[in-house]
């Protein structure tokens, strides 16, 4: 009798082992690498409502933003990359730096792209097909001068239409002991910014410039309206506009200076007066204006419609599970959730989502009906090389460069990433 | 008892000549080779481009044979004010100073175990140009004219990075040139003194003579550590303000950050041929000295 309890309490033993094992085999967990930055703490909150529902795992793995990229390449060309890796978008980027093409999967069919902003989604396409999910906030991360209104009204300033009217300005803030913009050349890439933003303008001067760049049909160093932009920019930084201590001035300080009310502009993104509410809270959001970077008479409004965007692995073995997950993030209430979730995002690409911009934000986007995209993601092999234009704008503002040089120097780059790249246009 | 044979066999050697040739030479080697292909993230293939590499860094108008000059400017510059200050202070804790030596010792060896992140971040607060340290005290002073851009003007940011390195450096030194000071026997000096020779005549004739092995060994320290420096230089200026600090190290990470690993070689193996030249050229030199003296 004991023997035969014995017996069947281990088949039951093993047949439980045996069903748990089957039951642990069908969950699916899915791996998904993604730059430090780029992950809100949102969407892992997601992740878990979409592992109740689907029972399917998500493996965040969250590398130190300046790792990522080579551990990222090493793994796509090992072969040996996770079911979801997260990269920039923009043309470039899709076939350079992640070839998207052989290695990641055709979305263009999902329900959800859609829905999605056809300048966003333009930026994860690649010969008609759509290859990445952008869930980015694309417009209230816009670069535009922000200024102080109270300060404005003291003085009797408007916005200026050109540059003549900006440097006029700019004169009269210094004139009445406030410094007219805060510029943090120190941390290398901010004060690069005035330069390819402000690539609507170039394109708008002269059509298809971006198209002609990218075919090596035409250089920097020859256009005069780029050139007109950085001596303008120097100009700028020569008269004193942007103070005395700008090349140690920094980034992280710039809610505090603004705050301050000794200095009226910065060239920021759209929500920063938010930033400086959160920072400050006795400084209001609405205490901000807004205008388009004026160099080169610029009226246009720069968008840069790439960002982090999420791609399925073409190797993995659970593509329809990672799409499943990319239609759950999709769906008009989880976008909601994200947005309403995440301090640092205030609009979303996607139609059906309630944007948190202030109602003057929105008026100002609704007003620029006249837009582009920035040049670092419209022109091939400009974004790569942001830190060493920022070196080349210091050398120049500190006179061991000429504007001229600058361009040639971008021109020269571009041709060594472009041929490292054996792109035909420079190797024909 | 006999030895049979006063060497040991050679194949007692061939294992850690074995790991030896795995993990250092065929490395090395194959580093050097890659400086004459077009290696990048961009492309999987890599292919033989000649001397193309070196041709793109000693061509007109680029900006390597800046960074190779601001490299040697900042070696022979802190090599020196290393050498000279660390001998001074360790002459002066050797015989000048009778109380507290220890501690005076630890204080100057102190910002030698600092981790160079931390002195950078210090110094660039101590150096900013409207809140730090050392233009506030100058203005407190009435001295506004020295009140300066430490870091941010070009003209003045490589040596700026120099005085902070050899502030950071001088101790490790002292500390070697105090050893080596301490080996030189007492019984010199006082032969020296009842001869009549004064404190110049003392150092020129004793001290220094005798100290030449351990000199001879901060010299090349200090060289091979100048000509190879990264951390203070990216820490404090990261090569600015333009390319005003820029040193081969610096821009040998900035090209492999860029994914030009065969031109990122190049200029490594560049490095390479420098520190080796510069490395014999000390030796033989010391050794000369050493010789004759």
């Amino acid at each position: 009798m004991k023997k035969a309890i014995l017996i069947a309490f281990l088949v039951t033993t093993i047949a439980g082992l045996g069903g748990m094992s089957v039951h642990a085999q069908a969950k699916t967990t899915l791996t998904y690498i993604i730059s430090q930055g780029w992950m809100f703490d949102a969407e892992q909150a997601l992740g878990k409502k979409f592992e109740e529902k689907t029972g399917i795992h998500i493996d965040y793995q969250v590398i130190p933003a300046d790792q990522y990229t080579p551990v990222l390449k090493t793994k796509l060309n090992s072969g040996e990359a996770p079911d979801i890796f997260g990269g920039q978008s923009g043309v470039t980027d899709l076939k350079l730096q992640y070839d998207v093409e052989k290695n990641a999967v055709d979305l263009s069919g999902e329900a959800w792209a859609k829905q999605e902003d056809p300048l966003v989604a333009a930026q994860s396409t690649l010969d008609g097909k759509l290859y990445g999910l952008t869930i980015w906030d694309i417009y209230g991360t816009t670069w535009v001068i922000n200024y102080n209104k109270a300060i404005f009204e003291k003085l009797g300033l408007s916005e200026p239409k050109t540059y003549a009217d900006f440097k006029a300005l700019c004169q009269k803030l210094l004139d009445a002991g406030i410094q007219p913009i805060y510029e943090p050349f120190s941390d290398g890439w901010h004060h690069v910014l005035w330069f390819p933003e402000n690539g609507p303008r170039y394109e708008e001067v002269t059509s298809g410039l971006a198209d002609e760049l990218n075919l090596n049909k035409a250089k920097f160093a020859d256009n005069e309206t780029m050139l007109t932009d950085i001596q303008q920019f120097k100009e700028l930084y020569d008269a004193g506009y942007m103070g005395q201590n700008a090349l140690s001035d920094t980034y992280a300080d710039r809610t505090k200076m603004l705050s301050s009310g000794k200095v009226a502009m910065i060239l920021a993104n759209l929500t920063f007066p938010q930033q400086v509410e959160h920072d400050y809270p006795d400084v209001k959001a609405d205490t901000f204006g807004a205008f388009v970077i004026p160099l080169a008479d610029n009226q246009n409004l720069n968008i840069n419609p790439a960002g982090p965007t999420k791609f399925i692995y073409s190797g993995s073995q659970y593509v329809s599970e990672a799409k499943q997950y990319f239609d759950f993030l999709t769906q008009p209430e989880n976008l909601q959730y994200m947005l309403d979730n995440t301090p640092e995002i205030t609009s979303l690409p996607f139609s059906g989502v309630k944007s948190k911009l202030l109602e003057s934000q929105q008026a100002f986007l609704d007003a620029h009906t006249q837009r582009g995209t920035v040049y670092q993601t419209a022109v091939n092999y400009v974004n790569p090389q942001w830190m060493d234009i920022g070196k080349d704008l210091t050398a120049m503002v500190t006179g061991a460069m000429e504007p001229k040089d600058v361009l040639a120097s971008i021109d020269k780059r571009r041709a060594d990433l472009a041929k490292a790249a054996k792109d035909p246009a420079w190797n024909n | 008892m006999k030895l049979r044979s006063q060497y040991y066999p050679f194949y007692f050697v061939l294992a850690a000549l074995a790991l030896y040739i795995v993990f250092f030479i065929i490395p090395s080697l194959s580093g050097i080779a890659y400086a004459f292909t077009d290696w990048s993230s961009y492309s999987n293939d890599v292919n033989f481009v000649g001397l193309a590499n070196f041709k793109t860094i000693f061509a007109p108008g680029e900006n390597y044979l800046k960074y190779i000059s601001n490299t040697l400017i900042f070696t022979f510059n802190t090599s020196l004010l290393k050498l000279v200050l660390g001998l001074a202070l360790a002459v002066l804790l050797n015989e000048g100073i009778k109380h507290f030596v220890h501690i005076y010792r630890t204080m100057i060896y102190l910002p030698a175990v600092l981790p160079t992140l931390v002195v950078a971040l210090i110094f660039k607060s101590i150096l900013n140009p409207s809140t730090g340290l050392l233009n506030t005290f100058f203005r407190s002073i009435g001295a506004d004219g020295m009140a300066r851009p430490w870091l941010v003007d070009p003209r003045i940011a490589l040596m700026s990075v120099i005085g902070v390195d050899t502030w950071k450096g001088v101790g490790y030194i002292m500390v070697i040139l105090l050893a080596g000071l301490q080996t030189i026997p007492r019984e010199y000096y006082e032969a020296a003194e009842v001869d009549g020779a004064n404190s110049w005549s003392r150092f020129r004739h004793i001290t220094f003579p005798l100290l030449m092995p351990a000199i001879s060994v901060v010299t090349v320290l200090n060289i091979l550590y100048g000509l190879r420096v990264f951390d203070i230089v990216y820490a404090l200026t990261n090569g600015g303000p333009g390319y005003a600090t820029e040193v081969l190290s610096t821009e040998i990470f900035k090209t492999f950050s860029q994914g030009q690993y065969g031109l990122g070689t190049a200029i490594s193996s560049i490095l390479f041929l420098i520190l080796i030249v510069a490395g014999y050229i000390v030796i033989r030199l010391m050794d000369r000295e050493r010789v004759r003296e």
